[in-house]
């Protein structure tokens, strides 16, 4: 089972390789859209990145709450134990 | 009238990433082809050199931008950038309803392609797939992201029509500014260097293969011993002004644009017509309202293919005689297909400016089968006041641009 470090961790470094975002600018609080300036294609495409990590399908509808990176993580832990 | 001049370019070619670099390597009879080493891994695929850009940081165009462009539309956000920086347009003028832009490509981004449908076909799925894929490949991929990135408000018209998507796309643009729809036009086109271009040309045989241990005579326009045309890479922007629009703010003019047509020969898909090349260059000079002999220097397509080269030297030596200076500057740098008509643009605007007429590269001894046109074998220093630019394309489609040196 995945940790909430380790979904984290590659949260962080997709953030990094694929939205050539700062490190120093990923925390747990910051917000994608208002503090990262991502758009919903870009969270669209930030969750299929990680269903190629980790191989958790996400439906467009079930994004629409997510705002920080707190979300996600509790969405890919979520959805890693639903699997499990 | 209202009078059509050109104030900013921008460029990436085989030959070099800007006009001083381009004008240098014409000068000094560069050729930027070269052999393309991960082309060997192709079965069947004969032709195995292209000119290829070099030395561009991609990484300058903002991500938010760059996200949705392949290749074909970095290296138009490149060649515009520069094309704006050069005009010296503020943000403003870009954002002007009366600032539009015209600009075109033969395809969307054929990596992405290549990328995107095998995976969905061999998954029937489109799970895995992201949002921006579609955006880099879409027949105007160029000038839908060129628009949001230079947040342009006027018209965008884009030009995909192959080898004439940059000429069409300044003819649009100077009929824009001409007629009274815009006062700024930004136009031009750009292409992606891929073994797919390459191969659909290699394919029907119209591709050089003869010459692949020596890249840089594999390109020859009009030469007897020309076996094809070598694909390649590149993109050409020009910003196109109203006259006094341009004097108002004291803008740098490199040339005005006086006569362009465009046409269609309607008849087969690739064979090029001798008679659809000579009526789109009469009518360029009709809507310029001068007489063939007023043109001092023509900047051919030639492409070096066998029937495209005859046909149009054949066109050529009806509209002009055997006088005219005429060029094919794809001996130093191949075909830029959507792309090449704008770098051409560039290359008729140093002829105007630095006194100097390009030789064809490789060129030494004219095809029987051509007409007796004056194919330049060797530079020439010289004064032009008026010359002309011509591009065909697959479809029969044909353009003629006419740029003269800049008087008040």
């Amino acid at each position: 089972m995945a940790t909430q470090e380790e979904v984290y961790s590659k949260i962080k470094s997709v953030l990094m390789d694929e939205f050539e975002v700062e490190e120093d600018d990923i925390s747990m609080e910051v917000n994608l859209f208002t503090d990262l300036e991502l758009d919903s294609l870009d969270a669209i495409d930030l969750m299929v990145t990680l269903d190629k990590e980790l191989g958790i399908e996400i439906k467009t509808e079930e994004m629409q709450d997510m705002r920080t990176i707190q979300d996600v993580c509790d969405f890919v832990l979520a959805s890693v134990s639903v699997d499990e | 009238m209202r009078r059509v001049v050109i104030t900013g370019v921008g460029l990436n070619s085989p030959l070099g990433n800007s006009y001083d670099k381009l004008y240098e390597s014409l000068r000094d009879s560069k050729c930027g082809i070269s052999y393309v080493k991960e082309w060997d891994e192709i079965a069947n695929l004969n032709t195995k050199v292209a000119g290829v850009v070099k030395d561009l940081d991609f990484k300058a165009i903002p991500r938010k931008f760059r996200r949705s462009m392949g290749r074909v539309a970095q290296l138009s956000a490149i060649s515009t950038s520069q094309a704006i920086a050069d005009a010296g347009l503020t943000q403003e003028q870009l954002s002007s309803k009366r600032c539009g832009l015209a600009f075109g490509s033969t395809m969307g981004g054929n990596e992405t392609m290549f990328e995107y449908v095998p995976e969905v076909k061999q998954n029937m799925s489109f799970r895995g797939q992201n949002s921006m894929a579609f955006l880099k490949m879409m027949s105007h991929t160029v000038a839908a992201n060129l628009a949001q990135m230079f947040e342009i408000k006027g018209r965008n018209i884009p030009t995909c029509s192959a080898c004439t998507s940059s000429s069409q796309a300044i003819g649009a643009g100077y009929e824009s500014v001409k007629y009274g729809m815009s006062d700024i036009m930004i136009c031009g086109g750009s292409e992606e260097h891929h073994y797919l271009s390459a191969g659909v040309f290699d394919v029907m045989g119209a591709a050089t293969s003869k010459y692949n241990d020596t890249p840089e005579q594999s390109s020859r326009p009009f030469d007897k011993s020309r076996d094809g045309l070598v694909v390649s890479e590149g993109s050409g922007a020009l910003v196109l002004e109203e006259l006094e629009h341009a004097l108002a703010r004291g803008a740098k003019i490199y040339g005005e644009i006086i006569g362009y047509a465009t046409s269609c020969d309607g008849s087969h898909i690739t064979t090029p017509s001798k008679e659809g090349m000579e009526h789109v260059m009469r009518s360029s000079l009709e809507d310029a309202n001068i007489e063939p002999d007023a043109i001092e220097y023509i900047n051919a397509h030639a492409t070096a293919t066998a029937r495209g080269d005859i046909a149009e030297s054949h066109a050529t030596h009806t509209v002009f005689g055997s006088q005219t200076p005429v060029s094919s500057t794809k001996g130093h740098m191949g075909h830029l297909l959507g792309g090449c008509g704008a770098v051409e643009s560039i290359i008729c605007l140093i002829t105007l400016n630095k006194s100097f007429l390009p030789r064809t590269l490789n060129f030494k001894n004219l095809d029987e089968e051509c007409a007796p046109i004056n194919i330049l074998g060797k530079n020439v220093q010289r004064e032009s006041e008026v010359v002309m630019s011509n591009n065909f394309a697959f479809g029969g489609i044909n353009t003629s641009l006419i740029f003269k040196k800049f008087k008040a």
